[in-house]
């Protein structure tokens, strides 16, 4: 017997499988007919993290972030969302991740209340499951007061806290926000700094922004793009404040010296 | 609730909640009434044949104004994003509209009923034509709003949409008047595609299972190449 216990130690524990990232995208790329918008994108985020993409306007973000949420189908490489390829398992991976487009489009004609619980909806929430999920939405991002007012009726900064309230809906694991500050006054643009912050310790975001110090403030890496193509994923830790900012010309300087030498 | 049912929920509250669909349906409803009425008199007939034909008449140009929102207008404010990017599938989307959309149309032909009552009330109909009447505008009203989703699928402009919807509609309705200027093979094939040719035995009391199944083919068809215009982004 004592034999038999020896070797119950000595069987090696089967180890558990490793979890995927939650974000692992890999050579994507994107073209419209011949213009080639987004080329050789590589980013891998963990559970948790937050990463900002940084770019000038027209550098490809929305592009970068519409083919990871699975609006836009890549021209090369490919996105797996918690383990699920965005394009083969489209649904899986769209369950797990929350979207808020740039230009934060809602059904205007909709109370606060009634769209959340037509977006929980769909998200795949059960009928008994909808109204609980709704209510802790409108409670995290302080909706209370608006809940029963018209979408169409509301301030830029509350329909920007509803489009983030339905992309919370079925709890996501990847939270995709797209120049979440565009168009918000300097106190929203606080309120939403703090939402990001309550946020980032229970799911993953990837924000884009052209804006450096918003990136700085709230994440934890800063991916920069220039013209479609990567230039660097950079840790913020330990960057001084309007240290991005020095990093940032540096980088996109030496590009452009790049590209004029290989023109 | 699936979905697909909160989906086709959604989309009948804002159908039916939009003026445009109650304008619609009263226009309708006050053009044939005024023709079954003049008609009855002058005819003194118990027979709903003429007011079928008119109905899908108007059902060519109402239609597409049904149907050019559904997705032109989702395109253009950007929900359209937020709908592909939620866990749904295009077809469920499509089908969404679809079916809604009929909804509408099908209630517009439903208040004609009111007709085929005044003649059972007051003569005898031929009830296996009214029956086979109402069925076959409901099928051509099936392929309308197919061609109408499909092509709201396709822009971001409503107007173009319901432009496009009403054109193909006419011109697959009077194909069978093209086929008499085209040699005998061709003829045939634009006759087969004609809706007026395909309605015409539903209107007269005659029903032909190959009609039936046009109606539906041209229906599935449209609706899969919306779901392709959905797809291709």
């Amino acid at each position: 017997m004592a034999g038999l216990a020896d070797r119950r130690r000595a069987a090696p524990v089967p180890s558990p499988e490793p979890a995927p990232p939650i974000l692992a995208a890999s050579g994507l790329g994107k073209s419209f007919g011949a213009r080639r918008v987004v080329e050789s994108f590589d980013l891998v985020l963990a559970r948790n993290e937050v990463v900002g993409l940084l770019g000038p306007n027209g550098s490809g973000k929305s592009t970068i972030l519409r083919m990871i949420a699975g609006y836009l189908r890549p021209t090369t490489g490919q996105v797996q969302v918690a383990g699920f390829d965005v394009v083969q398992q489209g649904l899986e991976a769209r369950r797990r991740i929350g979207y808020v487009p740039e230009d934060v489009p809602l059904y205007t004609a909709m109370r606060t209340r009634e769209f959340l619980s037509f977006m929980g909806s769909i998200r795949g929430l059960s009928r008994p499951d909808v109204g609980p999920a709704v209510d802790l939405v409108i409670e995290r991002l302080a909706l209370q007061r608006v809940q029963a007012t018209l979408i169409g009726k509301l301030s830029r900064g509350f329909r920007q806290r509803v489009a983030i309230a339905q992309a919370l809906l079925g709890r996501p694991a990847l939270l995709l926000l797209d120049e979440p500050t565009n168009g918000l006054d300097p106190r929203q643009i606080i309120e939403f700094r703090e939402t990001v912050r309550l946020l980032a310790g229970e799911v993953a975001i990837l924000v884009s922004s052209h804006v450096l110090a918003e990136i700085e403030r709230v994440a934890d890496r800063a991916a920069i793009l220039l013209d479609g193509r990567l230039l660097d994923v950079l840790p913020l830790e330990g960057v001084p404040p309007g240290g991005l900012e020095q990093i940032f010309l540096r980088l996109t300087a030496d590009e452009a010296v790049a590209q004029r030498i290989e023109a | 609730m699936s979905s697909f049912a909160v989906l086709v929920d959604k989309e009948l509250r804002s159908l039916f909640l939009s003026p445009i669909a109650w304008a619609l349906i009263a226009v309708f409803l006050f053009l044939m009434g005024y023709s079954f009425t003049l008609t009855l008199f002058s005819t003194s007939a118990a027979t709903l044949v003429h007011i079928f034909f008119q109905a899908a008449g108007l059902l060519l140009l109402l239609v597409p104004i049904v149907t050019m929102r559904s997705f032109a207008e989702e395109r253009k404010t950007g929900t359209l994003e937020l709908m592909l990017t939620a866990p749904v599938r295009e077809g469920e989307l499509v089908l969404a509209k679809f079916v809604a959309s009929l909804a509408v149309v099908v209630v517009m032909i439903a208040a004609t009923g009111a007709y085929a009552c005044v003649l059972g009330w007051f003569g005898s109909p031929d009830w296996g034509a009214i029956y086979g009447g109402y069925l076959g505008l409901v099928l051509l009203a099936a392929t309308l709003v197919a061609i109408g989703v499909m092509f709201s699928a396709m822009t971001s402009n409503q107007v173009v949409g319901a432009i496009l919807a009403i054109g193909l509609s006419f011109l697959m309705w009077t194909l069978d008047s093209l086929a008499q200027l085209l040699p005998t093979g061709l003829e045939r094939v634009f006759i087969s595609l004609s809706l007026l040719a395909r309605f015409t035995p539903f209107a007269t009391g005659a029903m032909y299972a190959s009609d039936f199944g046009f109606f539906i083919t041209a229906t599935a068809l449209a609706l899969f190449v919306a779901v392709r215009a959905l797809a291709r982004r």
